[in-house]
């Protein structure tokens, strides 16, 4: 049998009388002085994202040039979404979305050699890293330059005998999709190699002393203690990449190909700015941009769901 | 008390008296001594319309000693989204180069309406037929919004001596005398036809509005070109498909240089005579007839089965004001002066063929053209991309290109036309021009 103390009871919130009141009353200013402390972060919070957010939603479904708007209403969704063009930039954004195994699976590969110190490794961590070090623009360029009928990839070609396979890779709807892919996933790669060796870094070298003790080999070690241990490191760089290959695209298309040749190369980041910029219809813009918004959340949601059930947990 | 009524009293005297000063010196609107800086923007990159502007303003500097006009040149690729922006915030010049047609209708919400603010007897020293395709419902009588720099033709240009070596001994005028010159051209070691996004840098890929232009003449009279806005013609119609068709063996039968859509220098193909045709337009005139002289020479493209009866003659570009213009009174100034003859002088001494009746252009090639209308009698035509939506503009400029690289079929590409005109509101493909 236990005594119930006014003590416990008062530290349980069952007292009745004045402790209660004095409490309850704590409580009170402590959940107004809680609200009147983040009331400034909500107001900014409201005007920075929300206000525009609700404007974007606005003007989506208008005739806004900037100027004037008129307003169309839900339909101006159903007429957007109904356009081919609509559809085939969509088809570029999910044809973007295969190189992403490569943008992570080659950094990574690239990262365990350095961090096994193979010769030289000091060196190339260096050369690996200088994509990140690079404006997008600039990278932009030089593999305009690089894929150019006269450039540095046919002349490679020809050198080694295969001048049969020249082709002018910017000029083709699909092979100038896949140059923008391979530039895509070298710009990532000074990125992602980073991730990954900081990853290996933290890496508790006792475990792989531990495995080697057992017999595996450098091949097992990475499949089975290497890559397991780097899980959230791989979760967070695929993270940084799908996002990437969404929305950070822009000044590799505008440099390289203008969206083209036809819709080619366009995403539906440069279809927002082709309606809102070159043609300077502002609604329509909004429109893709609430569009591109909401796949970039279903996007991250499964992500999240991906990344919780890997961990065994659930939403 | 009395102190602080006083202090006051005065504090509010010096703000009106500041107030008045300002609006005075800063607005430009009432005074036409105080110093003022006029602002243009243009999209002309290097063309001769640059030099031509330069020079205007120059000249309107000696005349009105207190303006300094200072000309920006702004990216052509984005100009227009620019100058919308610029609309928006109000932070752009006073007068900007416009495109006519139904550009100048798709942003007439930040140009002024000049009817009444310019002296009827000025527009009256302009071309009619120039003023029309700047006013609502391509009426004059509405009153226009752009004061038109120049007559513009889109025009083929050849080298006489390439033509000559390769026994090419007559100008094609349809597709087969066209196909025939190309081989021969290509037997003599030209390259025939020349395309890049050189001339006019409007995008990554050349811009194929010259030669749709071409192809829609050679298809259609221009009474049915409204048809093509209205949408009653489809652009999927046979014959325009058979139209891009023959425009695409152009290139698979090698008559163009194999990489069209990533060629910069086919002007500098063209002006060294590697390449013998190419298709361009009045801004690059001048820049040919320095480089080549008496050998260059202007053809109407015969894209056509039966011999090529139209051109290209419109007033595409000029200047605007816009309803945000801080110095009103001198913009107004500036687009009265450009109608003058001393004007003209300028424009034609830059290459270009001013758009003022009665002036003439001395570049013969410039002469050549107006020959084709003035004694050949050929039908004038509006530039296409002028008076189609340019919703369509934006999706020809995009998917055009390929058609003639092979990379995408004619009927894809004018289905994309046409996907594109029926996404638009009803309002905007009627049986008139708004």
């Amino acid at each position: 049998m236990s005594t119930v103390t006014a003590e416990s009871q008062a530290a349980a919130g069952h007292l009745p009388g004045r402790g209660r009141t004095a409490r309850s009353r704590l409580a009170r200013r402590r959940r107004r002085a809680g609200i009147l402390l983040s009331l400034p972060a909500v107001v900014v919070v409201v005007a920075l994202l929300g206000i525009p957010i609700g404007q974007a939603v606005y003007y989506s479904m208008t005739t806004w040039n900037g100027l004037t708007s008129t307003w169309i209403g839900p339909s101006a969704y159903s007429t957007a979404l109904s356009d081919p063009t609509f559809w085939r930039v969509l088809e570029n954004n999910a044809l973007l979305l295969l190189s992403i195994p490569f943008a992570i699976g080659i950094p990574l590969g690239i990262a365990w050699l350095l961090h096994e110190h193979v010769r030289g490794w000091r060196f190339f961590r260096s050369v690996y890293f200088l994509p990140t070090a690079v404006s997008w623009v600039v990278i932009g360029m030089v593999a305009v330059q690089f894929f150019a009928l006269q450039g540095l990839l046919n002349k490679m070609l020809s050198a080694v005998g295969l001048g049969s396979f020249q082709t002018n890779a910017l000029a083709g709807q699909r092979s100038a999709l896949v140059a923008l892919a391979i530039t895509f996933i070298w710009s990532m790669l000074g990125t992602n190699v980073i991730i990954f060796l900081t990853g290996m870094a933290t890496l508790d070298p006792t475990l792989i002393e531990a495995a080697r003790v057992d017999g595996l080999n450098r091949r097992q070690i990475f499949w089975r203690v290497t890559l397991p241990l780097l899980r959230r490191f791989v979760q967070f760089s695929f993270v940084i990449t799908v996002i990437s290959a969404f929305s950070a695209l822009f000044s590799l298309i505008f440099v390289m190909t203008n969206g083209g040749p036809g819709f080619g190369t366009t995403t539906l980041e440069f279809f927002v700015y082709q309606a809102a910029f070159a043609l300077g219809e502002f609604g329509t813009g909004a429109l893709y941009g609430i569009i591109l918004f909401v796949i970039m959340i279903v996007v991250g949601l499964v992500q999240l769901r991906l990344i919780r059930s890997a961990e065994g947990e659930g939403w | 008390m009395r102190r602080w009524t006083l202090v006051a009293g005065v504090a509010v005297t010096a703000m009106i008296a500041t107030a008045c000063g300002s609006s005075g010196g800063g607005g430009g609107s009432g005074s036409t001594s105080a110093p003022v800086t006029l602002t243009i923007w243009h999209n002309y990159g290097t063309e001769q319309n640059a030099t031509a502007l330069q020079n205007l303003a120059k000249a309107f500097e000696k005349i009105h000693k207190n303006v300094t006009v200072n000309v920006v040149s702004q990216p052509a690729t984005n100009y227009f989204a620019l100058l919308q922006a610029a609309a928006v915030s109000k932070t752009g010049p006073d007068l900007a180069v416009m495109w006519t047609g139904l550009f100048t209708i798709q942003y007439k919400d930040f140009l002024v309406n000049l009817k009444g603010k310019v002296p009827a007897a000025d527009f009256a020293r302009i071309d009619p037929s120039a003023l029309k395709w700047t006013s609502d419902r391509f009426n004059a009588t509405n009153g226009p919004y752009v004061v038109p720099l120049e007559n513009q033709f889109y025009i083929g240009f050849y080298n006489k001596a390439d033509f000559a070596k390769a026994g090419v001994t007559s100008v094609p005028t349809d597709w087969s005398q066209l196909f025939a010159a190309c081989a021969k051209l290509k037997a003599a070691g030209y390259l025939p036809l020349t395309y890049g996004n050189g001339g006019q840098p409007l995008g990554a890929e050349f811009y194929p509005w010259y030669d749709m232009s071409y192809m829609m003449i050679g298809a259609h009279p221009l009474s049915s070109w409204l048809q093509l806005y209205s949408g009653q013609l489809p652009w999927t119609s046979p014959v325009n498909a058979a139209q891009l068709n023959t425009w695409s063996k152009l290139h698979s039968s090698g008559c163009t240089n194999s990489d069209v859509l990533t060629k910069t220098n086919n002007l500098g193909d063209f002006e060294t005579g590697k390449a013998a045709m190419m298709v361009d337009g009045t801004w690059d005139t001048a820049k040919f007839t320095g480089a080549l002289g008496s050998k260059v020479a202007a053809f109407v493209p015969p894209f056509s089965n039966t011999p090529i009866n139209g051109v290209v003659d419109f007033s595409g570009d000029g200047l605007s004001m816009t309803t945000y213009a801080a110095h009103p009174t001198q913009a107004l100034q500036f687009l009265e002066f450009m109608t003058t003859p001393q004007a003209a002088g300028i424009i034609n001494a830059a290459g270009l063929i001013p758009a003022i009746k009665g002036t003439s252009t001395s570049n013969p090639v410039n002469q050549e053209m107006l020959n084709f209308v003035s004694q050949d009698h050929m039908t004038v035509y509006p530039m296409l991309d002028n008076v189609v939506q340019p919703n369509v503009v934006n999706t020809g400029s995009k998917v055009l290109p390929s058609v003639l690289n092979g990379s995408i079929s004619p009927s894809s590409a004018l289905s994309s036309l046409q996907s594109t005109l029926g996404q638009l509101p009803s309002n905007q493909r009627g049986n008139s021009y708004p």
